[in-house]
C-alpha cells in the first residue's frame, strides 16, 4: 500500500514537492507509520518566498476591515473542524486528545485577537507639535516573514505568529516540524475558503536546509522560532548578520515553589498538569519542585501526596478518553529522557517513582511510552537539576527560604516560566517582583498567557526584542512610519 | 448502551454527559408513545436533553485549552456510581415508569451537581453549565413528583 506523501502549498495552491528525500510521520502511540513528508528544495523556498513578496503590495493595500473578515471566516471554519483538527494532533503528536482541543482553543483564540486588527493597528498623532504643524505615527507591515514551528504544539505555535502577521498585512510562510506536519496541512486546507488571497500564506516542508534557507533569504524581513536554546542562539546571530527581524522562544527549565501554607489538594492537580501535561514537553512544563521551608511533616506530605499522584496518571493512547497521559513524540525522544533518568541516578537524586517501569492503557506498544517519573534529593547542579529534559520527570528539591528558591532559579541560565503556590499574597508579591522570569505563575501550573498578551521569556529562553502574540506581535509585524506635515 | 466510563479526563465526563442525555431521551421518547398522559411532557424532556448536550458541550469547547487542567479534574469522579437502567416492562404501570423516571433523575442530578463541583477550580463556564443542568434536573423531578401523585 503506497503512503500518502504531503504537499506544500505555495501561491494557494497544493504542490507535489520535486525533492526526492522524504521523512516518516509516525502515530507514537501506535508506532505506525502514518505519512511522509518532503525534505524541500532551495528552489521551492525561493518559489514560496517569491509568492509572497509578489502577494504582498496587493494583501497590504486590502483594507485592515477586510483582512479581519478573512480571518473571521477563518475563526468559523476552525470552528466547524475543530474535533477533526484535534484528532489530527493527537494521532501525530501523541498527546491526548483533551490536550489537542486545548491547543485547538489556544489557536483560535489567536485568530479570534487578531480580528480585532482595525482597532489593533492604530497609529497615534499629536496635533500642533509646533505651529501649524502635525505629527503621526502609522504602523505598516513590511513583507515576508517566516516561521519554523517545533513539534510539540504543531498545530497551535505558528498560530501565535501567522494571524497576527497576515492580519497587519504582511505575508507568511510556515516551515511545519518534520515529525508532525500534518496538523499545519489540515489548518492549510483552510485559507483558501477563508478567502485569503494566493502567495499570503505558504507552507513549505523540510528540515534544517529549508530552515536555513528561509534564514538567509534576503526577501524575508522576519522570522519567528519556537525551539531549543542551541538553535534559537544560531536563528538569532543569523537574523543578525541578515538584518531580519526575530523572535526565539527558546527552552526552559521551570521551578515551582511550593511553600507550605498551600491548600496540597487544590494545588497537585495543577502540579500533576503541569509536571506530566504533554508528556512534559513543553516549555512551560514543571521541572523542579521545590518545597520551601524546614517544616519536615509538610515536606513528606508533598512528597507522598506528589508520588501517588503521578503514579496514578493513566498513560496510553491519547485518543482515549480515560488516558490522561499520551506517549512521547519519537522512541528516540524516549532514550533521551531514560538517558536523563539514568544520568540522575548516577548523580545521586532519589528515584521516588520509576516511569521505566511500563504501566500502560491498551494494548499499544512500548515504543514510545514512559510514565511518569519522580525524583527526590535533587540538587540545580544535577543534570537532571540543570538541563532541559523534555518528558514527564519531575524533581523535588528543597530551599530553606524563599531567598534560597529564588536564588536556586536565578541560578539556571533559562527564564521562561515560574510559579508559586501559596496562600500568602505578601509571599507571592515579592516572588513575582523579585524573579527574573517572563512568565510567572501565583498557584498556577501552566503559565500560558492568553492571545493578547505576550507570550515572555527571559535569559536563555527568549532571543529577540518583542515577543510573539498580543501588542507585541502587533509591533514585531509592522514597522513605525512618522510624518510630520505642514500645509501652506 | 453501556455506560462505563471510570476516568477523571474532561473529554470522559463529557463524553459521559452526552450519552447520560441521549439514554435518558431515548428513555422518554420511547415511553411518551406508551403512555399518552406523559407524551407532552416526555417529549418535553426530550428537547431538554438535546439542550443540555448543546449546553455542555459548548462550555467545553470554549473553555478547553492548557489552562483548564483538563486531564487531572473530576478527581474523585465515579461515572461508574451513576449508571441508570432505562429497561422496563412494556406493560409496567405509568406510576411504575414515573418512580423508575424520578430514580434516574436522582442519579443524573447527582452526577451533574458533583462534575460541577469538582470542576470548580477550572474556568467558569464549565461548572457552571454543568450546574445549570443539575438545576434542570431537579425542576424535572418536580414535576414528576407531581405526575406521581396525581396517577397514585
Amino acid at each position: 500500500m503506497s503512503v500518502e506523501k504531503l504537499k506544500n502549498f505555495i501561491n494557494g495552491e497544493w504542490v507535489d514537492s520535486e525533492s526526492t528525500e522524504y521523512g516518516d510521520v509516525r502515530n507514537p502511540a501506535w508506532d505506525k507509520l502514518l505519512c511522509q513528508v518532503p525534505m524541500s528544495t532551495k528552489a521551492e523556498v525561493d518559489r514560496a518566498v517569491q509568492a509572497a513578496k509578489n502577494a504582498f503590495p496587493e494583501w497590504r493595500n486590502t483594507p485592515p476591515v477586510a483582512r479581519a473578515r478573512c480571518l473571521h471566516r477563518l475563526r468559523e471554519l476552525l470552528e466547524e473542524n475543530f474535533d477533526e483538527l484535534s484528532r489530527v494532533q493527537t494521532t501525530e503528536h501523541g498527546k491526548t486528545i483533551d490536550e489537542s482541543r486545548g491547543e485547538t482553543r489556544r489557536g483560535i483564540e489567536m485568530v479570534e485577537v487578531a480580528t480585532g486588527i482595525p482597532s489593533l493597528m492604530q497609529g497615534y498623532n499629536l496635533e500642533d507639535i509646533a505651529t501649524d504643524i502635525d505629527e503621526y505615527c502609522i504602523y505598516q507591515p513590511l513583507g515576508v516573514f517566516g516561521h519554523i514551528a517545533p513539534f510539540n504544539f504543531p498545530f497551535m505555535v505558528p498560530l501565535w505568529y501567522l494571524p497576527f502577521a497576515i492580519a497587519t498585512g504582511n505575508t507568511f510562510i510556515v516551515k511545519p516540524s518534520p515529525r508532525d506536519p500534518m496538523s499545519q496541512v489540515e489548518l492549510f486546507k483552510l485559507f483558501d475558503d477563508a478567502g485569503i488571497p494566493p502567495g499570503v500564506v505558504s507552507l513549505v516542508h523540510g528540515a534544517a536546509d529549508v530552515a536555513n534557507h528561509l534564514l538567509e533569504h534576503p526577501d524575508i524581513k522576519g522570522m519567528t522560532f519556537v525551539g531549543s536554546t542551541p538553535v534559537g542562539k544560531i536563528i538569532y546571530r543569523k537574523c543578525g548578520e541578515t538584518g531580519k527581524r526575530v523572535i526565539a522562544q527558546c527552552g526552559a527549565k521551570n521551578y515551582l515553589v511550593i511553600l507550605p501554607d498551600v491548600d496540597l489538594d487544590s494545588a497537585v492537580p495543577s502540579l500533576m498538569t503541569s509536571f506530566f501535561g504533554n508528556t512534559g514537553q513543553r516549555c512551560l512544563s514543571g521541572a523542579n519542585a521545590v518545597v520551601v521551608g524546614e517544616d519536615d511533616a509538610f515536606f513528606k506530605r508533598f512528597v507522598d501526596t506528589f508520588v501517588e499522584a503521578a503514579s496514578k496518571i493513566r498513560v496510553g493512547d491519547g485518543l482515549d478518553e480515560s488516558v490522561q497521559m499520551g506517549p512521547l513524540q519519537t522512541g528516540e525522544s524516549k532514550k533521551r529522557v531514560i538517558g536523563f533518568i539514568e544520568k540522575g541516578i548516577e548523580e545521586g537524586a532519589k528515584l521516588l517513582l520509576d516511569g521505566r517501569k511500563l504501566n500502560l492503557v491498551g494494548d499499544v506498544p512500548e515504543t514510545c511510552f514512559l510514565n511518569p517519573t519522580v525524583f527526590g534529593n535533587v540538587t540545580p547542579r544535577m543534570t537532571i537539576g540543570r538541563e532541559e529534559i523534555f518528558g514527564p520527570v519531575a524533581n523535588i528539591m528543597r530551599a530553606k527560604d524563599l531567598d534560597e528558591a529564588i536564588e536556586m532559579i536565578h541560578s539556571n541560565p533559562y527564564g521562561n516560566a515560574v510559579s508559586i503556590y501559596t496562600s500568602s499574597g505578601k509571599m507571592a508579591r515579592r516572588f513575582q517582583h523579585d524573579v527574573m522570569c517572563g512568565n510567572v505563575g501565583i498557584n498556577i501550573g501552566i503559565v500560558a498567557p492568553m492571545a493578547f498578551f505576550p507570550f515572555s521569556g527571559m535569559k536563555d529562553s527568549f532571543f529577540g526584542t518583542l515577543h510573539g502574540q498580543g501588542r507585541d506581535a502587533i509591533r514585531f509585524f509592522t514597522e513605525s512610519k512618522i510624518v510630520i506635515q505642514r500645509w501652506f | 448502551m453501556v455506560l462505563i466510563w471510570n476516568s477523571i479526563q474532561a473529554a470522559a465526563v463529557i463524553r459521559f454527559a452526552t450519552e447520560v442525555e441521549e439514554k435518558s431521551a431515548q428513555f422518554y421518547d420511547d415511553c411518551a408513545k406508551r403512555y399518552s398522559e406523559v407524551e407532552e411532557t416526555f417529549l418535553s424532556f426530550v428537547r431538554e436533553n438535546k439542550k443540555n448536550v448543546t449546553l455542555v458541550k459548548r462550555a467545553y469547547y470554549g473553555v478547553i485549552s492548557d489552562a483548564l487542567e483538563a486531564c487531572f479534574s473530576f478527581k474523585g469522579l465515579n461515572v461508574d456510581e451513576h449508571f441508570f437502567e432505562t429497561e422496563c416492562d412494556e406493560k409496567a404501570a405509568l406510576s411504575d415508569i414515573l418512580k423508575m423516571s424520578l430514580e434516574m433523575e436522582n442519579n443524573i442530578q447527582d452526577f451533574y451537581q458533583r462534575a460541577s463541583a469538582l470542576s470548580e477550580s477550572l474556568m467558569a463556564d464549565l461548572p457552571r453549565a454543568l450546574k445549570k443542568v443539575a438545576e434542570k434536573r431537579k425542576e424535572r423531578k418536580h414535576t414528576l413528583e407531581s405526575l406521581l401523585d396525581s396517577v397514585r
